[in-house]
């Protein structure tokens, strides 16, 4: 083959055209880079076609096999990095068909069987699971400890600081003092006052809990058990730590409450009457009161709303002359004319520390009043449960005892009616006030009538029983010096809008609630003494007692009373001493000698003897007599009359 | 039994409630205890491997373990619930406190009601003599 002529085939060197342009310019394409190149060319090969065709060429003849190789050795030269790539797919297509193979041949079972190959045990020495095991126990046994050491440590701190009560020995003292129960999951108690007879539809529960951890670590100041508080009658554990247990009460009984009862003598500090706070209600917003603290206050406001409440729909439905008012949480009723009493309900929560100002009437709160309205609720409440005996064994219990008395006694009508007249509470409290002004007023004007007269002294004494309603004050008047010759006493009976006094001689006079009719009285008295010690004294010295008026209808017409006279003779009736005490002028005496000692016969009067007819009186300057009083005054006179 | 018949059903069930409870503690305790103790010989053979039977043995046992002290505890509460009950549900020791405190306050109120008493007469003797003194007097 010498003609043979090598073909060599080279790509032409100039660039393809891309486009031509009209002007015949030509655009090239740009020559492909190496990478390209090498992309463009792989892109030519087919894998599936020389995969089939190298296993066709497998399971063929080996003798095609050189060509092939030649073949796929010279195709291989030029796309040597994609060789490998190549390799290993193949492998995998091969191992993929033949385990696709197996499968299809070991599902049919007919010529295959899967078997289990022994694989070889892996080696566990029997020490290694003993360790284990007892890793296993140890852990275990960890875990119990943990919780009996747990356990023990609460029993521990419990023993170890036995100042802070068991819990459960907290709630046995409560319950001891407190009415309690069990309502599912918690404990609830009851603080009202219905056990004790109480109608209020309000009512205090309160809930019981287990004071929690950290509150036992808090070193705040607990407020310290005030002496009132004993009413557990046992001593109560020293508060230097806070209590196991918590109680706690609805918010409207939270705080400090307190009734609140002024007198007011004008309408003019009307506005000025407002409710104040309580001073020590800071004292009493401690959250960590002590529970028995806690819920005595809390009962003493339900207390107190109780009573105002009652309070104040009695003044609503009370029909008085000048009518009740009720205006927010105060209740106004006029006792006397121009006298009000105020009834205030004084509710603190603990929520504002800061106390308000003191109000300036604070020292008008009547305490006396506040404890008679909670005594008269109280006697209220008693009567509420303890009905009188025997019990009727049908018929509706309650009944007085008086009205159970009625059928027996065969009580009228008029009786029956009184029975059922009760007194509210309102009313019973006005009529406390009442007499509680009456009273001051008594002594008010017996000190000034003690103060006015020096010379009959005025000595009261007041008795020491009396009632809400009821005192008593004996007057003496009595001359100093001459308190064994005379002496008058008279009793005054001060009730709720009147007074009954009872005079020496027992007359009795009745007097209305003006102060002036007493003193009009206390005076009439003092000059009727006078009178009368003046005859007492004139029986001790042996003077004759000729006359004596105690209403003389004589002389000036005297605003009040009578004036009353007296006229004495001497021992020898020589001598003529009249006394006109009256009790606006006070004490005139005059003196007369009957037969004159010097006589001069005149045109008249001719003869010695008519003389002792009685001659003119003639009046006694009286201040100017010598003697401390009148009486000793008297007395002095007397003697020396009777001496001369 | 007549006392315990009286008791209301609801009081009854829970009385049995707390014996059941009790039982029922103690029998865990019990129960697990033996349980540990059966893991612990290490007898049982399964298709699990060593390795994994370890594991779930430890596991178990702990567990076991933690069942033991829930136990306890329970125990506890239970005793806690007992003197609960009793203390609230004890009347007769609660009437023995209401009669000691109300005779208590009856002989308090009874010593100051005489105190008072005494109190008023000496002060009312007093005021007698201070009254007679005052109004005798020149200074009013």
């Amino acid at each position: 083959m010498a003609y043979s002529v090598n073909v060599s085939v080279e790509a032409p060197i100039e660039n393809q055209i891309q486009e031509i342009t009209y002007d015949g310019q030509e655009i090239y394409q740009a020559p492909l880079t190496l990478s390209e190149n090498l992309a463009k060319i792989a892109q030519k090969i087919d894998f599936s076609k020389t995969n089939g065709e190298d296993i066709k060429k497998e399971s063929e003849s080996g003798e095609k096999g050189e060509e092939d190789t030649k073949d796929s050795a010279s195709f291989q030269s030029s796309l040597w990095p994609w060789d490998s790539v190549r390799n290993k797919l193949r492998n995998a297509l091969t191992e993929v068909c033949v385990l696709a193979d197996v499968l299809a041949i070991a599902k049919e079972k007919h010529y295959m069987v899967l078997d289990p190959v022994p694989q070889e045990p892996a080696e566990v020495k029997p020490m290694i699971q003993v360790y284990a095991r007892k890793k296993a126990l140890a852990g275990a046994a960890s875990v119990i400890m943990m919780g009996a050491d747990r356990l023990k440590n609460c029993q521990n701190e419990l023993a170890r600081n036995r100042s802070t009560p068991d819990f459960h020995i907290e709630l046995l003292r409560l319950r001891q003092n407190w009415r309690l129960k069990k309502v599912s999951n918690s404990i609830i108690g009851d603080l009202s006052y219905r056990t004790a007879g109480s109608k209020f539809p309000q009512t205090g529960m309160f809930e019981v809990t287990k004071a929690e951890e950290e509150e036992k670590s808090s070193t705040s100041p607990p407020a310290s058990p005030s002496a009132g508080n004993n009413v557990s009658g046992q001593t109560h554990p020293p508060n230097s730590k806070a209590s196991a247990l918590r109680v706690t009460i609805p918010s409207e009984l939270q705080g400090v409450a307190y009734i609140e009862v002024l007198c007011q003598k004008d309408q003019e500090d009307l506005c000025s009457a407002n409710i104040s706070l309580l001073n020590n209600s800071a004292h009493s917003s401690n959250a960590d009161m002590h529970w028995q603290q806690k819920l005595e206050a809390a009962q003493n406001v339900l207390f107190c709303k109780e009573l105002f409440s009652q309070l104040a729909r009695e003044a609503v439905h009370l029909r008085a002359p000048i009518p009740h008012m009720v205006v927010g949480n105060q209740i106004m009723a006029t006792v006397l004319p121009g006298i009000q009493l105020i009834i205030g309900l004084c509710h603190s929560t603990g929520n504002d520390k800061k106390p308000a100002a003191p109000p300036p009437h604070k020292s008008d709160h009547d305490h006396v009043l506040e404890h008679s309205l909670h005594q008269l609720l109280r006697e209220v409440h008693h009567k509420n449960t303890h009905h009188p005996f025997p019990h009727p064994s049908s018929g509706p219990l309650g009944p007085s005892k008086r009205r159970c008395l009625a059928g027996p006694t065969a009580a009228d009508r008029y009786e029956l009616l009184e029975m059922t007249k009760s007194q509210t509470l309102l009313e019973q409290i006005i009529q406390q006030a009442q007499h509680y002004f009456m009273r001051l007023r008594t002594e008010y004007v017996l000190d000034t009538i003690a103060k006015e007269v020096k010379d009959p002294l005025i000595v009261s004494h007041w008795n020491a029983l009396n009632s809400p309603t009821q005192s008593c004050v004996k007057i003496n008047i009595l001359t100093h010096g001459y308190d064994t010759v005379c002496r008058t006493s008279l009793v005054v009976h001060i009730g709720e809008k009147s007074l009954k006094c009872v005079c020496r001689d027992g007359r009795v006079m009745h007097m209305s609630y003006e102060p002036q009719e007493l003193r009009d009285l206390i005076f009439c008295q003092i000059y009727q003494h006078q009178i009368t010690a003046v005859q007492a004294l004139a029986k001790c010295m042996g003077w004759q007692f000729l006359a004596n008026s105690s209403h003389l209808g004589l002389g000036a017409v005297e605003p009040l009373g009578n004036a009353s006279s007296c006229i004495l003779a001497s021992p020898i009736g020589d001598r003529m001493i009249a006394v006109r005490c009256e009790p606006q002028t006070g004490v005139q005496v005059a003196i007369a000698h009957s037969p004159r000692k010097d006589f001069f016969p005149g045109q008249l009067v001719r003869e010695r003897k008519w003389e002792n007819l009685g001659g003119s009186f003639k009046e006694v300057r009286w201040d100017k007599m010598e003697g401390k009083n009148f009486l000793n005054k008297m007395e002095l006179l007397m003697a020396s009359l009777t001496s001369s | 039994m007549a006392a315990q018949r009286a008791l209301p059903q609801s009081k009854e069930a829970l009385l049995k409630s707390y014996t059941t409870r009790l039982k029922e503690d103690v029998k865990s305790m019990l129960e697990n205890f033996e349980e540990i103790i059966k893991l612990a010989k290490g007898e049982n053979d399964s298709q699990l491997s060593r390795m994994t039977q370890c594991e779930q043995d430890t596991y178990e046992m702990h567990v076991r373990a933690a069942n033991i002290v829930r136990a306890g505890e329970s125990l506890m509460k239970l005793v806690s619930d007992i003197k609960q009950y009793l203390i609230l549900n004890d009347f007769p020791s609660v009437n023995e406190a209401i009669a000691q405190n109300s005779k208590l306050f009856r002989t308090k109120q009874a010593e100051c009601d005489q105190k008072l008493a005494s109190l008023r007469d000496d002060m009312a003797a007093d005021l007698y003599d201070l009254e007679e003194e005052y109004y005798t007097s020149i200074y009013k």
